[in-house]
This record gives structure tokens, C-alpha cells and sequence, in this order.
């Protein structure tokens, strides 16, 4: 098994005796703070593990290449936007279920447009509502979906045209 | 219709696959405690001037360097907002919180390539300023 970020991972460590070194105190709580987050992803990750191997098991790389893959058409969209909709917690406890998908053929576009989508939080809109009011809400989630496609295909033409 | 593998198996390969990316889970999780520490919420309210045009790139930028969760940038946008900044400012600040993310740029990298995580990230700006200017706009027009 080969781990990744294994240099970010020393880079931040370094960080921490920096910190260590110059506020002693804030070092404390920063890791008070790593702790609580970890705490919180915890079920998040549990949620990717399982979400990933069910794709590993009802998909095969073939399906997944028609489902999410270059001539997924409609589909590939949709589904990258409900899935982004449907995600909760931070962006990088994602990561190894899109890691793992874009082996079996999912296209860059569709990873752009998942983590715009993720900006609209189905169960934080009645707080939306409340904060900013019903029209508001209704035009932002209408405008960060479509800007969700739209750098999907950016995305998508700037991979083409590299590969050309 | 038969299955050729196991459920166990596709688990364990998932897992294993999660192990591998400890590293860099682990690394923005400790970046992650290091922004709440010592980027503060009146450090982020204090970035705003009261320049509408100006102060809708600064939240952009401001909701890219914050951490934490949505609700959070609900809460703060509203703050922002009494304190008289822009309403495009605001929503660029509680778009971008969650679209963009300085802390987890290199995990971004290490895992999707250097070069998606640069155009991703450049186009998700630009989007961001985009769609906050549309949705003030056409509020404004419907009201």
C-alpha cells in the first residue's frame, strides 16, 4: 500500500513545532480543535468507505465508465450534481471515493461540478431562508447548479484540448 | 443477476484505499485546527471596507481561507450584513466557504493532479464573484 501526502503530512507537522515553539498555548487547542473535526468526519468517513464499496460491488469499472465516464451525456450531470447535493461534511473526506471512481473512468468535468453542487446544503436551507429569505435562496441554488455544469464543461474542454 | 466479487472484499479495498489517504486527511485536519486558531471571525470581518465591488473579491477570498462548517457562514454572513458590508459580498463569502478551501489545496492536488486542482480553483473563484453578482441582481430586478 503506497500513502499519499505523506510530505504535506511532515509539512504540517513542522507547522505544529513552529507553533510549539512560539505559542505554546495555541498549540494546544489547535489540536483540541484537529480533534474535534476528526471527531466530527469520523461517520462522514465511515459513510465513504461503505458508499465505496458498493460501488465496487454493484459497478463494475465498465459500468461506471458508462454511468460517469467521456459518453455519460445527461446522466453523468445529473448524477454528479445530486451527488454533490447529497454530500455532507468537508470537501477532502471525499476524496478517496473520487480517487477510486476516477480509476474506473470518472471524467474531471463531473468532479468539478460534484464539489460546486456541494455548496447547495438541502438541510441547511431553512436556516438559509431564514438568514437571507425564500427568493434569495431559491436564486442562488438555481445559479450555483448551473455554474456547477458550467465548470464541468470548462473543466471537460480544458482536459480535451490538453490531451490533443 | 450473479456477483463474481464479495461485498467483504469490495469493504476491504475501500478501506484499504481510505488507509492510503491518511496522510493527507490527517495533514488538513491539523491545517484545518492551525486556520481556527489562528484565524479568528473578526479577523474575516475585519477584511471588509464598505467598496461593494471590492468587498465581494474579499469575501470571495475570505470564505476560500475560513474553515469549519456551513452554518457557521450563514451566521457570520448575516453579522457581515448588519454591519452594513454588501449583500454580494456576503453571498460571495458564504459561496466560497464552501466551493473553495486554501487548507485543502495541496490534499486537492496530491490526490487530483496539480493542474485540475489550478483550473478547478480558478474557475470556482470566478463563479463564485459570478454567481453572487447574478443572484443580487436578479433579486434586486424581482423585487
Amino acid at each position: 500500500m503506497k500513502f499519499k501526502g505523506v510530505k504535506f503530512l511532515m509539512a504540517v507537522l513542522v507547522l505544529y513545532a513552529v507553533v510549539a515553539a512560539l505559542h505554546h498555548e495555541k498549540l494546544i487547542t489547535a489540536l483540541e480543535k484537529s480533534g474535534m473535526v476528526l471527531v466530527k468526519i469520523g461517520p462522514i468517513l465511515l459513510i465513504v468507505i461503505f458508499l465505496t464499496a458498493m460501488i465496487n460491488y454493484f459497478f463494475d469499472p465498465k459500468d461506471a465508465a458508462v454511468h460517469l465516464g467521456d459518453k455519460s451525456g445527461l446522466k453523468g450531470w445529473l448524477i454528479a450534481l445530486a451527488a454533490g447535493i447529497a454530500s455532507h461534511g468537508p470537501m477532502y473526506a471525499w476524496y478517496p471515493m473520487i480517487e477510486d471512481l476516477k480509476r474506473h473512468g470518472l471524467r474531471d468535468g463531473l468532479v468539478a461540478t460534484f464539489f460546486y453542487a456541494r455548496a447547495v446544503k438541502v438541510p441547511l436551507l431553512p436556516i438559509m431562508i431564514d438568514y437571507f429569505g425564500l427568493t434569495f435562496t431559491a436564486i442562488i441554488t438555481v445559479y450555483t447548479l448551473i455554474a456547477a455544469v458550467v465548470q464541468g464543461i470548462l473543466i471537460d474542454q480544458i482536459h480535451n484540448k490538453s490531451n490533443k | 443477476m450473479k456477483r463474481k466479487r464479495s461485498f467483504a472484499k469490495s469493504l476491504k479495498k475501500a478501506f484499504i484505499g481510505l488507509v492510503a489517504m491518511l496522510p493527507t486527511l490527517l495533514a488538513v485536519i491539523g491545517l484545518v485546527g492551525l486556520f481556527q486558531v489562528f484565524i479568528s471571525k473578526e479577523m474575516l470581518a475585519s477584511m471588509f471596507t464598505g467598496d461593494p465591488v471590492r468587498d465581494t473579491i474579499t469575501g470571495t477570498i475570505a470564505g476560500a481561507i475560513a474553515v469549519g462548517q456551513a452554518l457557521i457562514s450563514y451566521i457570520l454572513g448575516g453579522e457581515l450584513l448588519q454591519q452594513g458590508v454588501s449583500m454580494c459580498a456576503v453571498t460571495a463569502f458564504i459561496l466560497a466557504w464552501v466551493t473553495l478551501g486554501v487548507v485543502q489545496l495541496p490534499a486537492e492536488a496530491e490526490v487530483l493532479g496539480v493542474r485540475f486542482t489550478i483550473y478547478r480553483n480558478i474557475l470556482a473563484f470566478i463563479s463564485t464573484i459570478v454567481v453572487s453578482v447574478a443572484t443580487v441582481w436578479t433579486l434586486g430586478a424581482l423585487r
